[in-house]
């Protein structure tokens, strides 16, 4: 029997990429909503009261006539992009939070609908892999299992944690000679940023760090420049956050030193000041704006976060230090080797380089500092840094997933469904790792 | 969503994003029913292959599917050698060479999203084509043969059963004669739950019939575990308990004109996946309802347990505080 | 309710709750362990005479009580072949959540739907007549919740049905 290829779903707090395994890239990208046709009244009570009170599933009554579709009232629900344009009518919910699956009646609906309506794919004929942060518990992953079991009859379910696939994913540079799955993940979405450091596949719990600077921040930071320098007047008021993303996106760069950067600015504004032309989204008026500054400034809240935050002051670079500083010492200089960049808020030009040159600047001072307190009779042959960035960054988790789910030994560490049979739920506590011998 | 629609998402998001501006595309996907699709430019960003692996393929072609295709798709469609290798039907979109008006373009990429279910068209509409012909034949043959049924007779007015094998073990069974076209359902469950949930949803599309609204709609049988007579003669069919047969009996007056005819092969088309989603949606909403039951009876316990007087205080800001 | 219900679950409700007076009873075998006996039941002196408290054929309670511990199972009403299927599907659920429901076995006994093994310690901890309160109200409620469950599954099924064949029908 011909298989068929694997899907590939990756359920992020933002947005939900998936897919085929074997593409390189995930056929659908859109945000991780759902939008409920339900009273406003049981919907924010919803919110307020959390888990523990919830409103009762819709009761099916007796059908009267076929106008009015009675009993089916949990059909009636749209996803992403569509769960967004008809947020008038539909209350919207965020089925995961903090990356964790909160509402297993909204997901479980989510993936109804991800699978039929934009995969086209019976689920019983194929594979699934799906994704998972790290440290997430096993009862969230057994709740997967009994849904993609009981409910789709997949063929065959495999949970991935990101970080690693993540790390898969690194293997496309051509930086990376050998497919190792030790290293740090930086994976910095929309929401948060997290630093994991992974040994031989398995994440190091204890020692993961998460920034609360990702890509909002920098978005919001960009907006402030502009406010600051009187650019934001020119931009409708609605579409400034709109305006704000797109110059994040299109016109900035990591710069190596800022202060040699501010000068070149000043010394020849026109070389290096961007102009910017947008058209208000409703009346059509064209205006255009200077982007300044903000183009290397933006991307710079990673290195030194107090320009934009008070609470926050660590860098970038001396947080992932300090991860693998207080990672097991025999993986360390695995994980230096390997710091690899995963989500949208790392593909600013020149990001990895400039960490890369950070990180290394911390323990070349390290290794001095401890060469001279030796008295200079101990000489450290030197800690290789690596950072490693390419072009599947973007969707890093998502391609390495589709990288992992098309080789064959895929089907061998998936849960099969005759295992499920055999074994239940809590099969899926029991996590093989596989792709480091490949 | 309560029906599933018969067209590719992706196809058409895929066309119409690369309609606007050409960029390199190396995608593979499925449908329903084991169809495989490749897009890909070969050669250039400007010519896009689209090609489509059908697990039925040698029945539909035997149908004239190809026919068919070329007729629907023309210039766009390849000649057999051309056909990527691995899959059965390809098509080339030179973007160069699209047609000028917005609404021409539309309906190109509509079409073209339809792959599928044109593929799978041909048998049908054939089948409609025959009955057509032996309504037309038994109608000149006129009442002198008509009183004594037969079984030659009776034979002479059905059209060629066809069968399209289009899933591993289930399969579509079609069959003109002079006044419907019956189609028949081999269906499989492989689970318990289904099983049974299956057989509720089946009995529902036989009774609904009964509805005023629904006089119209085609009748519907199913039996389980015994093929139906229409098909009883085949050799290897399935009849044990996992096994049931739907028919649908289609009339003239459902394929009456092209429109009408498409619409109805596309649902009909759809139906095991329909059947099988709604079983699925069903289980999801099982699922939700003991969800919340579970929590009313974990309450319920709870009430047992004394209450804890020495409960974390939080302030309204969310920190700790201790009272001493 | 119907007549019969009624008797019924006050007949289970007297004998659980006399038969709920457990004590701390250490284990007889092993030194300084103190084990369910009805569970491990290897000693007989300590277990006391099963109960059936019976509806009908199909419904039906066993309560076997010991020193330390009882253990109640229930055959819940199934008529036909969805009730149970889907009784089958929300007691597996249910189990699936033992850890949160802390007398709950996580496997039912032979022959029958659900058990429950209440042991001194959770009669300690709990409050008496409130376990027997709730598992009369899951009895009461399981065939409620199954009865719902297949009426929904038949409306939902008429409708998919009609949905579908409405689509396909033709005005003439």
């Amino acid at each position: 029997m011909s298989r068929q290829a694997p899907l590939v779903i990756d359920n992020g707090t933002g947005y939900t990429k998936m897919g085929f395994a074997g593409n390189s890239e995930p056929s659908f990208v859109f945000p991780t909503v759902i939008a409920t046709h339900q009273s406003a009244s049981s919907g924010s009570s919803n919110t307020s009261a959390g888990s523990g009170a919830r409103a009762p599933p819709p009761i099916a009554g007796k059908p009267s006539h076929l106008a009015s579709k009675r009993g089916i009232e949990d059909l009636d629900f749209f996803i992403g992009d569509e769960a967004v344009a008809n947020s008038k009518t539909y209350s919207l919910h965020y089925p995961i939070r903090h990356g964790q699956i909160e509402n297993w009646d909204h997901m479980e609906r989510f993936w109804e609908q991800c699978i039929f309506k934009y995969l086209r794919a019976e689920p019983e004929d194929h594979y699934v892999l799906l994704t998972e942060p790290p440290l997430n518990p096993p009862e969230n992953r057994e709740n997967t299992a009994e849904i993609m079991f009981e409910s789709f009859n997949v063929q065959g379910l495999y949970i991935a944690v990101q970080a690693v696939l993540a790390l898969a994913a690194s293997w496309t540079s051509s930086k990376v000679n050998e497919r190792t799955l030790t290293g740090v993940v930086i994976d910095s979405g929309d929401g948060v940023t997290h630093t994991i450091p992974v040994a031989e596949g398995y994440v190091i719990g204890s020692s993961i760090k998460h920034i609360p600077i990702a890509g909002r921040d920098i978005t919001y930071f960009v907006q402030q420049l502009l406010r600051d320098r009187g650019e934001s007047a020119q931009i409708p008021p609605e579409d400034q956050l709109r305006v704000a993303e797109k110059i994040k996106e299109d016109y900035t760069y990591v710069c190596q030193d800022i202060v040699k950067e501010f000068k070149k600015y000043d010394s020849d504004p026109y070389k290096y000041f961007a102009r910017f032309a947008g058209e208000h989204s409703v009346t059509g008026r064209k205006y255009d704006l200077d982007v300044g500054y903000e183009r290397f400034l933006a991307p710079e809240i990673f290195f030194n976060p107090e320009i934009y935050s008070s609470d926050f002051l660590t860098p970038l670079p001396e947080v992932v230090d300090t991860v693998i500083q207080t990672s097991p010492i025999d993986v360390r200089r695995g994980l230096y080797k390997n710091i690899v960049l995963s989500g949208g808020s790392t593909m600013f030009k020149d990001f990895g380089k400039r960490l890369q040159r950070d990180v290394k600047a911390i323990v070349d001072g390290r290794i001095a500092g401890s060469e001279e307190k030796s008295g200079s009779h101990l000489k450290s042959s030197g800690v290789e840094v690596n950072v490693i960035s390419h072009k599947r960054q973007r969707y890093a988790v998502w391609y390495g997933g589709s990288l992992m789910a098309s080789t064959p030994e895929f089907y061998n560490v998936s849960h099969s469904r005759v295992d499920y049979e055999e074994y239940g739920p809590s099969l899926v506590r029991r996590f093989s790792v596989f792709g480091s011998a490949v | 969503m309560i029906l599933l629609e018969s067209h590719s998402v992706i196809i058409n998001d895929v066309l119409t994003d690369r309609f606007e501006k050409a960029s390199r595309a190396d995608i593979q996907f499925v449908d329903y029913d084991n169809v495989r699709f490749h897009l890909s430019t070969p050669e250039t960003k400007s010519k896009i292959l689209l090609s489509m692996g059908i697990q039925c393929w040698p029945d539909l072609l035997k149908y004239g599917a190809r026919e068919y295709l070329q007729n629907e798709y023309q210039q766009y469609l390849l000649p057999q050698e051309q056909t990527e290798p691995e899959y059965d039907v390809s098509l080339m979109i030179d973007l160069e060479q699209l047609p000028e008006s917005v609404e021409d373009r539309n309906s190109l990429i509509s079409k073209l999203s339809h792959l599928k279910s044109v593929a799978m068209s041909s048998p049908f509409l054939s089948a409609f084509q025959e009955q057509s012909n032996l309504q037309a034949g038994y109608k000149d043959a006129g009442g002198a043969q008509q009183k004594d049924f037969t079984s030659e007779q009776s034979a002479e007015t059905k059209g060629e059963l066809k069968i399209i094998r289009y899933r591993e073990e289930e399969a579509i069974y079609i069959q003109a004669s002079n006044d419907r076209v019956t189609v028949v359902f081999s269906t499989v469950f492989k689970e318990e739950t289904d099983k049974v949930f299956g057989r509720v949803f089946l009995q529902e599309f036989v009774d609904a019939r009964k509805l005023n609204a629904l006089q119209n709609a085609p009748q519907v049988r199913y039996s389980n575990r015994e093929p139906p007579l229409e098909i009883r003669h085949l050799p290897g069919l399935h009849n044990g308990e996992d096994w049931g047969y739907v028919t649908f009996v289609l009339f003239p007056r459902h394929f009456s004109n092209p429109t009408q005819a498409q619409s109805t092969i596309n649902r009909i088309q759809l139906f095991r996946d329909y059947l099988h989603y709604h079983i699925k949606c069903s289980k999801a909403y099982m699922h939700s309802r003991m969800r919340y039951r579970v929590a009313e009876f974990l309450k319920i316990l709870n009430r047992a347990k004394p209450e804890v007087a020495t409960a974390e205080k939080k302030t309204a800001s969310g920190r700790t505080f201790r009272t001493r | 309710m119907s007549n019969t219900l009624r008797p019924y679950l006050n007949a289970v409700r007297a004998t659980l709750t006399a038969a709920l007076t457990l004590e701390n009873f250490s284990s007889q075998m092993v030194e300084r362990h103190n084990k369910p006996e009805i569970e491990v039941g290897n000693s007989p002196e300590v277990l006391l005479k099963p109960l059936i408290v019976s509806r009908n054929e199909s419904e039906k309670v066993l309560i076997e009580p010991s020193v330390n511990s009882i253990r109640l199972s229930i055959k819940i009403k199934q008529a036909d072949e969805i009730e149970k299927i889907l009784c089958h599907k929300f007691t597996r659920f249910m189990m699936m959540r033992a850890e949160g429901f802390v007398i709950l076995r996580r496997k039912p006994l032979p022959g029958y739907d659900i058990s429950f093994l209440i042991t001194n310690f959770h009669s300690e901890s709990m409050l008496k007549h409130k376990l027997v309160d709730f598992i009369i109200q899951f009895m009461e409620d399981v065939d409620k919740e199954i009865s719902e469950m297949k009426l929904s599954l038949n409306a939902r099924a008429r409708i998919v049905a009609e949905s579908y064949l409405s689509t396909v029908s033709c005005p003439i």
